[in-house]
């Protein structure tokens, strides 16, 4: 069972950035944008690239982050697979925020 | 229990200075050697998914700080008994803990042969300028990447096998690494040489004391097998699953010379090898066994090399790979094949055995071909268990885990049967199948 995890002070997280995060040995993007964070698997589906390197696109309906590598897009809110090449979703994980601090809680 | 680990150094500056400091006894062009590679760690970065050799590794989560170079005075720890020597009658054995050596016995008989098998540590305090020809070499490239650099200016422990012109050791040799505590390291250099006409088997295996605690191997092996020589070489990577294994291994095979290499990789939380053989002689043989069995979040990368240098050349590579949970293998293999390797006659093939819809296997065969007169194949398979092999076996009465189970075992006997020495065989195949024993319903 999967608790949150403490991850760092919301001062180490700009808006908008996209982080990567270490949660119980796995790499997680976590976003900050439009005052929102999201945490993802740092994983693109199609090609295993690093998510958390790639532009985002917040301003987008629904809000995005892209794969450096070969552009892929995914949704922040769901992690569906918004273009091609990648057809998977990728893992989307819980966050809250509190005393300051951003938690991540891994979906199993 | 005490181990050998420093609780304040680390791989920093102060670190490597107390490293120097704390191997004095070392000869001044092992010690110049140091600092050169020290100089070239420090300007270096670490490989990044922007290398198309690291692309699928992703090493952002390693972080050097979190180990401490060996120190202090080894002190002997009671592991597990070794897989590889169980019921074998060794000619000798090495054992390490945190790359700290910690014993080390070779039979009288074959030192008066003239043999040195032991600590690489002890040796090059003992004959530094005998060995000195050996480190120039540079078999592995002390400068391939920054995980060669760092090995190259703060190995400590290792093992060393040299065997004379014309000898013939019967009994197994066998070394074992140990990593014990929560930032564990294993720097460790390993050299094999063997001369004209030689012959020798050397077993090498790698464990934790417990499962929990995060260690670090960064390892090198450097082989080189004489004219005519013989060598059969087993390396079984048995870690935990919350290491980093970082490891460059070559063996350079010499004219009418063979090479049997086995490798076994089950543990480890991400491993990244280079596994190359240079086949530097006319008439040069080269098997390579792979048998890698992955589970929970594994990543095992392992990047495989047969270069055909000179005419009259076999080569034939065999990686066995079956996956469970969300792991994930990747098998990066080259055939390369000089204008000079004409006559050449080199295979290799990677089979995957997805047990998850969630692991991943990458497999990526290569060929470099110069030469115009050769024979060169290569073969890759991925898939799950077969459905119908599973009825067969339900209709004879087996139940689907036994089925699978079975059908697991079957498919690394391909492997199994090509392993000369029945004790490694036999360690493999109880690994392997202990493994399978857990394996849950398909």
């Amino acid at each position: 069972m999967s608790e949150f995890i403490p991850v760092g002070p919301i001062t180490d997280f700009a808006d908008p950035s996209s982080t990567l995060v270490e949660v119980d040995d796995e790499s997680v993007a976590l976003i900050h944008a439009a005052g929102s964070f999201y945490a993802l698997d740092d994983v693109c589906t199609h090609d295993g690239g690093p998510l958390s390197d790639g532009p985002l696109h917040e301003d987008e309906n629904p809000p995005a982050i892209a794969c450096p590598r070969h552009g892929a897009k995914f949704a922040l809110t769901t992690g569906a697979a918004l273009t091609m090449p990648a057809t998977q979703p990728t893992r989307v994980h819980e966050v809250k925020v509190e005393d300051g601090q951003v938690l991540v809680k891994l979906t199993v | 229990m005490t181990t050998a680990i420093s609780n304040t150094t680390k791989f920093d500056a102060a670190g490597f200075e107390a490293l120097l400091a704390e191997r004095a006894g070392e000869p001044a062009w092992l010690t110049e050697r140091r600092k050169v590679s020290w100089q070239a760690f420090e300007a270096a970065n670490w490989p990044s998914s922007k290398d198309e050799e690291w692309m699928r590794t992703d090493i952002r989560l390693f972080k050097l700080d979190a180990f401490k170079p060996t120190a202090g005075v080894p002190v002997a720890i009671a592991g597990e008994q070794p897989l590889l020597s169980h019921g074998v009658d060794l000619g000798g054995r090495v054992e390490s803990v945190n790359g700290a050596a910690t014993l080390s016995e070779l039979d009288g008989e074959i030192i008066a042969k003239g043999v040195v098998f032991g600590s690489l540590s002890e040796a090059v305090t003992q004959h530094g300028d005998r060995l000195q020809k050996a480190f120039d070499r540079e078999v592995v490239s002390p400068t391939y990447d920054r995980f060669a650099m760092l090995n190259d200016a703060c190995w400590t422990g290792g093992v060393v096998l040299y065997v004379p012109k014309g000898v013939r050791i019967e009994k197994p040799l066998h070394a074992v690494s140990r990593l014990s505590g929560a930032g564990a390291t294993d720097m460790t250099k390993t050299i094999v040489v063997l001369e004209e006409g030689a012959e020798a088997t050397l077993l090498m295996e790698s464990a934790s004391t417990d499962a929990e605690s995060a260690g670090l191997h960064n390892g090198t092996i450097e082989i080189v097998v004489g004219r005519g020589a013989k060598l059969r070489y087993v390396n079984l990577q048995n870690w935990n699953n919350r290491t980093w294994h970082f490891a460059h291994q070559k063996a350079v095979v010499g004219k009418e010379a063979q090479l049997q290499w086995t490798i076994g990789a089950l543990g480890a939380r991400l491993a990244k090898v280079n596994q190359r053989v240079a086949l530097a002689g006319a008439d040069a043989e080269a098997q390579v066994n792979g048998v890698m069995f992955t589970q929970g979040k594994q990543h095992l990368c392992y990047n495989t090399h047969q270069h055909h240098e000179a005419p009259y050349c076999r080569s034939d590579l065999l990686y066995k790979n079956a996956l469970q949970d969300s792991s994930r293998t990747v098998w990066r293999g080259m055939i390369q094949v000089d204008e000079a390797g004409q006559r050449t006659d080199a295979y290799q093939r990677n089979d995957n055995l997805m047990l998850a819809a969630t692991a991943r296997a990458d497999s990526i065969p290569g060929l470099e071909i110069e030469a115009d007169d050769v024979r060169c194949t290569h073969g890759s398979t991925s898939g799950r268990v077969d459905d119908t092999m599973i009825y067969y076996a339900m209709s004879r009465g087996y139940t689907r885990q036994e089925a699978v189970r079975m059908i697991v075992t079957g498919f690394f006997q391909q492997v199994f049967d090509r392993i000369t020495i029945d004790s490694v065989r036999e360690a493999l195949g109880e690994a392997i199948g202990q493994r399978v024993q857990d394996l849950p319903n398909q």
